[in-house]
């Protein structure tokens, strides 16, 4: 389903990602795992489509190169990410955002648009998949939203948007407890056969209530070790330390 | 020549033909077209032949009595002044001749006059007359049309507003045009009596030919509430200054606006806040968008006078600047002469979140979809207390060149 093959990534000088390889398998969960500045971040927005990175090789979903389309046009292929900081955007409103994109996207697919009633109980359904109370959708997109609340957000957007796709960037950071479990549920359950998951994630914790089929350790930009579950549960007890000394000696850098 | 001569217009005519148009020098017409001000004819109001055919169209249906004022001149077919009820007094002003019409008219105020406001006064015979006695509940809607017959034509209407004491309402002034370069120049005066309340919307979007001038007089006494919205959206030159004069003890002005520049629009917003008595409460909340070429001036001041202790206000000043040619202007001022004051002022000019837009474009929405979002969002905060849909949409549908 996504091929990702030796995918590239820089700004300026600095080299993010140095050679990428990644095959995801419909329906299957990816945990991507590493150090800080390892280049998981870069990664999502790589395939999600942000500005300003050097990007070469190459990321194929369902045979369309996404390199060569437009963020939008990559939501409209059927790429969702979770963003670790979404954008708070005061005065435009949850609820017109989502039917917005929701309708941007099935016009590029030749789909009917939705109507706002029958959006509406779209849009109720998701709510209730992460324990949202209704003046949630009446809200501006994120603003002043708490750190759960956003992220929460971004699992409802995930549920209308339905996407073959959905890379979460660090979906668990800034979350209590309680808020981990309400977003892992959502997850969950909009787990399918036909929709794969890339979670990327700094920590054991949220593969606790994510289960992996597959975990990747990322270090200085591609892939290093790849695995299963238990291979998070590994690195809870002994950290990155292994992978980052291998890499620095493969690569000859000084560790 | 002049038949009904006041003695208020013998003087300005007399002035008018010894006038100095202001200059660059004069920081509050520092960035007016001075030569395009220059060519601008006024003269006698005069209603045209016809009244062009895509004037209807501007006009946003507003349910309550309408007047409509077509270069200065009353526009009987197009209003609709029956049916108002017995707490309020709306009329043509050229035909309002009785003694306390009279002495409105000639109403000095503390706020200078200059050129415009004196052609004004000279060739203003034209406009609305509005006198509130009570609680008045449907929106009174008076309507400015430019329709120069002749290019550079340009007349003057005034509009007066008198609020007894305790007495409340809302009135929207409309201000469009068509055809051809001309202009117009607009006073509106208002006086709020005690415990009186006024909610003020200006709704202004002549053609890109057209030249606004308008200026904003308002005296409030005691315990008086004024509070306007400016919605600055369009013309050659788009000018509004406004000259709050709080007099009495307790007063409170909220005032508010947005201007929306495209092309090589110049749209200008000339605020003055006098607080003459203490206790009183004003805030000044602007925001700008300027695309192309256009340029944004907000220059918003706060005067404290000796013995206005107590007295509290707040200014804001938002730009969103979305072309590298365009141009914001930005001037908060402040005099205090009082004691136990608070006054806070801030001023910020920005661009397009880049990273809003990703996050926009990221779930599908196209970029113009996404940037017109993003903008209408900006604008839409200085909205967010209008709740008549007619005027929001009106307003809406103005936001930027589309409607060009």
């Amino acid at each position: 389903m996504l091929h990702v093959k030796n995918l590239t990534a820089s700004v300026g000088e600095a080299e993010i990602l140095t050679g990428l390889d990644l095959e995801v398998g419909a329906g299957e969960v990816h945990a991507i795992m590493g150090p800080n500045g390892s280049g998981k971040s870069t990664f999502a927005h790589a395939l999600a489509g942000r500005d300003g990175y050097e990007i070469a090789g190459e990321a194929i979903l369902d045979g369309v190169d996404l390199l060569e389309l437009e963020p939008e046009e990559r939501a409209a292929a059927g790429v969702f990410m979770g963003f670790q900081y979404p954008v708070e955007i005061p005065g435009v409103n949850n609820m017109y955002f989502l039917r917005t994109a929701l309708n941007s996207v099935r016009r590029a697919r030749g789909d009917y648009e939705i109507s706002a009633r029958d959006f509406l109980a779209v849009a109720n359904e998701a709510m209730e998949l992460v324990e949202m109370k209704e003046g949630f959708l009446n809200r501006s997109v994120n603003a002043g939203f708490s750190g759960g609340e956003k992220k929460r957000n971004e699992i409802l957007q995930m549920a209308v948007m339905q996407p073959r796709l959905a890379v979460l960037d660090e979906t668990d950071s800034g979350l209590d407890i309680d808020a981990l479990r309400v977003v892992a549920n959502g997850v969950n359950s909009l787990r399918g056969p036909e929709r794969s998951m890339i979670v990327i994630t700094h920590y054991q914790r949220l593969l606790d209530y994510i289960k992996p089929d597959f975990v990747h350790v990322l270090v200085n930009g591609r892939i290093v070790e790849s695995g299963d579950h238990t291979l998070a549960l590994h690195l809870e007890d002994h950290g990155y330390a292994d992978f980052v000394a291998d890499d620095a000696a493969l690569s000859g850098a000084p560790a | 020549m002049i038949v009904d001569v006041l003695p208020g217009r013998t003087a300005a005519l007399e002035q008018v033909s010894s006038l100095e148009l202001p200059t660059k020098r004069d920081e509050a017409w520092r960035y007016a077209p001075h030569k395009a001000l220059g060519a601008l004819t006024f003269g006698p109001a005069a209603a045209p032949a016809a009244v062009p055919a895509d004037v209807d169209a501007q006009i946003p249906e507003i349910e309550g009595p309408r007047l409509v004022i077509v270069n200065g001149v009353f526009d009987p077919e197009r209003s609709r002044l029956d049916a108002t009820p017995s707490s309020l007094r709306v009329e043509s002003l050229a035909e309002a001749t009785d003694e306390a019409v009279v002495g409105l008219l000639q109403r000095e105020y503390d706020a200078a006059e200059d050129a415009f406001s004196i052609i004004n006064r000279a060739y203003g015979t034209g406009g609305a007359l509005v006198l509130v006695d009570g609680r008045v509940d449907k929106t009174i809607h008076v309507v400015n049309v430019v329709a120069p017959e002749v290019p550079q034509a340009a007349t003057a209407a005034r509009v007066i507003v008198e609020m007894a004491e305790g007495s409340a309402a809302t009135l929207v002034e409309t201000r469009i045009g068509s055809g051809d370069v001309g202009a117009c120049n607009i006073r509106t005066e208002i006086s709020l009596a005690a415990g009186a309340s006024l909610e003020h919307i200006v709704l202004q979007d002549l053609p890109t030919t057209q030249i606004h001038l308008g200026r904003v007089d308002v005296v409030q006494a005691a315990d008086s509430c004024y509070q306007t919205r400016l919605f600055n959206l369009g013309a050659d030159y788009g000018r509004v200054a406004y000259h709050v004069h709080l007099a009495g003890e307790g007063a409170e002005a909220d005032l508010s606006g947005l201007y929306f520049g495209f092309g090589d629009q110049t749209l200008d917003q000339q605020i003055t806040v006098v607080h003459a008595a203490a206790n009183c409460r004003t805030s000044q909340s602007y925001r700008g968008v300027l695309d192309d070429e256009s340029t944004g001036i907000w220059n918003g001041g706060v005067d404290v006078r000796p013995g206005a202790d107590g007295t509290d206000s707040v200014q804001s000043n938002d730009n969103l600047v979305l072309s590298r040619r365009a141009e914001v202007n930005t001037m908060p001022r402040l005099e205090i002469l009082a004691d136990e004051v608070s006054c806070q002022h801030g001023a910020t000019v920005g661009e397009l979140d880049e990273e809003a837009l990703y996050y926009l474009r990221s779930r599908g929405i196209g970029q113009a979809e996404a940037r017109r979002l993003l903008i209408n969002g900006f604008a839409d905060q200085v909205m967010d207390d209008l709740h008549d849909d007619v005027l929001r949409t009106w307003i809406a549908e103005r936001l930027g060149p589309d409607h060009a």
